[in-house]
């Protein structure tokens, strides 16, 4: 078992392989029944937990986030950026405080409900926006190969005839790069929920399949074909996106969002965990952490993006309500930024960054990881943090701590699992 | 297995979908009566005068696509009053809003109405490798235009090297990628300087010291050094290390625009802000000589020269036009020529064309069209009127692929990967079917696009709008899906009408599976 699960993971073998896993389609270049065959599904994964993965698209400075602001060498590192405890940061423990803009996050820190881990990332040194996304949405470092998100690899891993179609989902233009793969999920742009279109759905049923369940029926090599990805992608369209009318139209939300991206999406996804669809994960990418110049420290663009992320996440917990209990929500970026400003009131490319983890099952109102300081000797390179958690045991806790499902050998290819005792 | 060779209407095919965006009602018979080669020889004529001239002169009253970035910024340039009303405000933006708005306009009209479709293609696929983004505000709303003409279509079938060097001295490069903040530390001398002078303005000593503790921050940016290696040359993490990121941009320190009120809105070199000094990058000494802006053209020289270069451009060109899994021999060739050729684009494009692969079947209508290609060539394939282009722009922003909108410096991709999640084929359903029926706002296909039809005979409507939209013909469940609709028409209409049916199946076909692929 173990070795059939490498082998169909994701070290293709033949060309054929790689046209399958590298090529086209994001995830339905298999068919679902197929890569089910593949594998047994995990016992104890109790499909009951959802997971909400944001990711700060970028490289999001998590020093200027969880603020070791006692640190004398952090405000000498940066003149203009750094913050201090008068700037109103909230005070996490005798070293950290959160950034100002994060305050929405408070009152979950006092009931204990959210966890931050510093200096965590990835062990590959890359400091290209897009390998290091590519590699940690993968969950593997280095390995380009690897072309299955890790929640769609955790998807596929404990698939079960029958399951919702909405065990996962995005509410933008395009998928995470986490969710690609061979287990399908829907991409939902937002500018499709308000619409009511379902006359444009019925009339494209017969081009792409949808009535007949033709699709299904297709054996793994004519799904290789270009043209039958398309309609596969489009059937799973037609059926998803109907069912996810009905269940927005069903949710309630009992708080005010924010009227920013973030705060609007999030409370769509609280609409469909609360309509009891079976949504497990969703994710949700935020754009714009790259802060080469005028990121502003107390306030300024990155204080304006932390607002409106903390309250929407604020709001939807709160949404939420008992239903938290089940539910984790994850912030991840690529990577941290330089410990020195540059110069024009930014932060280039860095190493180690930071995760937030937020749910009822974590073990919150603390710091996670090794914090080494700031001090001469102790910077990755001399210039940034250095990674003392790798993000993958982060993932594989989350997975465990969320849908008591235990990654088996090579989910994460060429991994030595570490602890740190999230949940 | 040796698959059978592409026919000779197939071959045109091929040539339309990845050559243009796509066949006009009528350009397919055009290209096999003049042949290939004809074709493709027209194409590959850059500079050559545009058949179309009623498109010329259209986009003639679009007075700032021809004007320099100084022109578009004294264009735009208006002195508000200290108490202007909303409406004197309202309308200095439209102003400053219109230089954006004309390049936009001709983003889509070229690429629908140009004979010239090549270099529409190599156009977009250069404006994703060199990616400069509205979205970086500031003045790049003032800049792009400028960048499109002198950089984009001014090299987009000329030399690769002349067109690196001169998006690296454009300032809507040096903008977007923060190169013109990025200087040298500044000296004792030049802090005490800052110093003194905070402190006489305020007089404050303590405000004056912490401005001195600020400026002495100021220094080197990596943000455009590493874009230039990893997206416009060498690939990522190919041949270069952190190191050579440094140096590289200590090398480009000074590369900066005069971008003050009355600048020339121009690239100038500081030397002021330059790191002096020879430079060690990828292996080799690069001396300064007493020329250090000439130092830094001779890295981008060399970066182009490089041989990663020729194998990463090579890559990229092969995927896009010939498979979304680019075959290595191929790859390998048309490095062979980047290298034998010092980069000429089109010999690289010949080396494409008269590849084998090109032409294999395996290739034959295996590309997935990103939202762009699928809206350039629905407009092409209906032949639609565009009075107003912003609905289309709407459309392109919902799909995912706004132009000259891309935060990422990588630009948009091209391969279906990043275009084929589930969800997005229903907005190019909204879209097929608002096109085809008039309701794209500003956007129109004229009542006579039915007229050829044979109106006694609808069943055979399908069979010619098919030819039309799809010549390389279409599916059994979409020619099944195309029949249901016009027996429905059928049963509850007396007498059928080419203008009524027309646009439900054009509609249907700008969104069946068949239309995706090019």
């Amino acid at each position: 078992m173990k070795n059939e699960y490498k082998s169909m993971n994701f070290v293709p073998s033949t060309r054929r392989e790689f046209l399958r896993t590298a090529g086209v389609a994001a995830g339905l270049a298999m068919s679902p029944s197929a890569f089910a065959k593949s594998l047994t599904p995990t016992p104890g994964a109790s499909g009951k937990g959802t997971l909400v993965c944001i990711y700060l698209r970028g490289g999001a400075d998590f020093l200027n986030m969880i603020v070791p602001y006692r640190d004398d060498d952090y405000h000498q590192a940066r003149p203009t950026l750094s913050l201090h405890k008068e700037d109103g940061l909230v005070e996490l423990d005798s070293k950290f405080g959160l950034h100002p803009g994060l305050s929405a996050f408070a009152p979950l820190w006092k009931a204990k409900k959210i966890a931050a881990i510093v200096a965590t990332g990835s062990p590959h040194p890359t400091r290209s926006h897009f390998d290091a996304q590519d590699f940690m949405e993968f969950a593997a470092p280095g390995n380009r190969t690897v072309r299955n998100g890790w929640l769609n690899r955790y998807l596929a891993a404990t698939q079960k005839k029958g399951a919702s179609e909405f065990r996962a989902m995005a509410i933008q233009e395009l998928l995470p790069r986490s969710l690609r793969g061979n287990y399908p999920v829907l991409a939902v742009p937002s500018s499709m929920e308000k619409r009511k279109g379902e006359k444009t759905l019925s009339r494209f049923e017969e081009f792409y399949g949808a009535g007949t369940k033709g699709a299904e029926k297709m054996k793994g090599e004519m799904m290789e074909r270009p043209d039958e990805k398309i309609v596969e992608s489009g059937r799973i369209t037609i059926k998803t996106l109907r069912r996810y009318r009905e269940l927005l139209a069903k949710g309630k939300s009992t708080v005010r969002y924010g009227n920013d991206r973030i705060g609007k999406r999030l409370q769509s996804i609280a609409k469909v965990l609360k309509a009891g669809a079976g949504l497990e994960i969703a994710g949700v990418d935020v754009g714009g952490w790259d802060d080469h110049a005028n990121q502003g420290s107390v306030e300024g663009n990155h204080h304006t993006r932390l607002a409106n992320l903390s309250g929407g996440i604020a709001s939807f917990c709160e949404d939420l309500g008992e239903q938290l209990d089940k539910t984790t929500i994850v912030i991840m970026t690529e990577f941290g930024r330089t410990v020195r400003e540059n110069g024009n009131n930014g932060t280039d490319h860095g190493h180690g960054g930071g995760m937030f983890v937020i749910g009822g099952g974590v073990r919150g109102g603390r710091i996670f990881g090794d914090w080494k300081g700031l001090g001469p000797g102790s910077l990755y390179n001399d210039r940034d943090l250095p990674v003392t958690t790798d993000f993958r045991d982060v993932m594989a806790e989350i997975l465990h701590g969320t849908f008591g499902f235990k990654a088996p050998r090579g989910f994460f290819p060429d991994y030595k699992p570490g602890r740190i005792n999230l949940f | 297995m040796a698959r059978e060779a592409l026919s000779r209407k197939e071959r045109g095919i091929h040539l339309l979908s990845r050559f243009a965006y796509g066949a006009r009602p009528g350009d397919l018979d055009m290209l096999l009566e003049q042949g290939e080669s004809g074709w493709l020889e027209e194409q590959l004529t850059p500079g050559a005068v545009e058949p179309n001239r009623a498109l010329t002169a259209q986009l003639k009253e679009l007075e700032t696509l021809s004007m320099t970035a100084k022109e578009c910024r004294e264009f735009t340039s208006t002195e508000l009053p200290d108490g202007a009303s909303q409406e004197e405000r309202r309308k200095a933006r439209e102003l400053r809003n219109i230089p954006k708005q004309q390049l936009m306009t001709a983003l889509i009209r070229r690429p629908v109405e140009r004979e010239r479709q090549l270099e529409e293609v190599m156009s977009d696929f250069w404006r994703n490798h060199f990616n400069v983004s509205f979205t970086k505000g500031g003045q790049a709303d003032l800049l792009i235009s400028d960048y499109d003409r002198t950089v984009i279509r001014e090299n987009a079938l000329g030399s690769f090297p002349t067109m690196l060097m001169s998006s690296a001295k454009h300032p809507a490069m040096l903008h977007y990628l923060d190169n013109h903040l990025s200087r040298k530390p500044p000296t004792k001398q030049e802090l005490a300087n800052v110093e003194r002078r905070v402190r006489r303005r305020t007089g404050s000593r303590e405000r004056g010291e912490e401005a001195a503790a600020i400026a002495s921050q100021r220094g080197l940016n990596e943000n455009y050094a590493r874009e230039l290696m990893e997206l416009h040359t060498l690939g990522v993490d190919n041949y270069y290390k952190q190191k050579d990121v440094i140096v590289l941009a200590e090398t480009l320190t000074g590369w900066t625009f005069d971008g003050g009120r009355a600048g020339s809105q121009a690239f100038v070199f500081r030397e002021d802000m330059h790191v002096e000094g020879d430079k060690r990058l990828l292996g080799k000494i690069i001396k300064e000589k007493d020329d250090p802006l000439q130092q830094g053209e001779a890295v981008v020289k060399m970066l182009a020269e490089h041989k990663g270069t020729a194998e990463f451009i090579a890559m990229k060109l092969v995927r896009f036009f010939v498979s979304d899994v680019p075959p290595k021999a191929l790859v390998k060739a048309v490095a062979k020529t980047y290298r034998k050729t010092k980069g000429s684009i089109l010999d690289l494009l010949r080396t494409i064309i008269k590849s084998d692969e090109f032409w294999a079947r395996e290739n034959y209508r295996t590309k997935f069209k990103t939202p762009y290609e699928f809206l350039m060539s629905a407009l092409r394939a209906t032949q639609a009127d565009i009075q107003n282009d912003s609905a289309l722009h709407r459309a392109l922003r919902e799909m995912g692929q706004p132009i000259y909108h891309c935060d990422d410096p990588t630009g948009y991709y091209d391969t279906a990967e990043a275009w084929l999640d589930p969800g997005v084929m229903a907005l190019r359903w909204e879209f097929a079917i608002g096109l085809a029926a008039n309701k794209v706002r500003g956007v129109e296909i004229a009542p006579d696009y039915y007229d050829s039809l044979p109106q006694a005979v609808p069943r055979l409507w399908q069979h010619y709008l098919t030819e039309r939209l799809l010549p390389a013909g279409a599916g059994k469940r979409t020619r099944n899906a195309l029949s249901t609709v016009t027996n429905e028409y059928l049963t509850k209409t007396r007498v059928a009408d080419a203008r009524e049916l027309g646009p439900h199946l054009v509609g249907l076909l700008i969104g069946s599976p068949e239309f995706q692929q090019q």
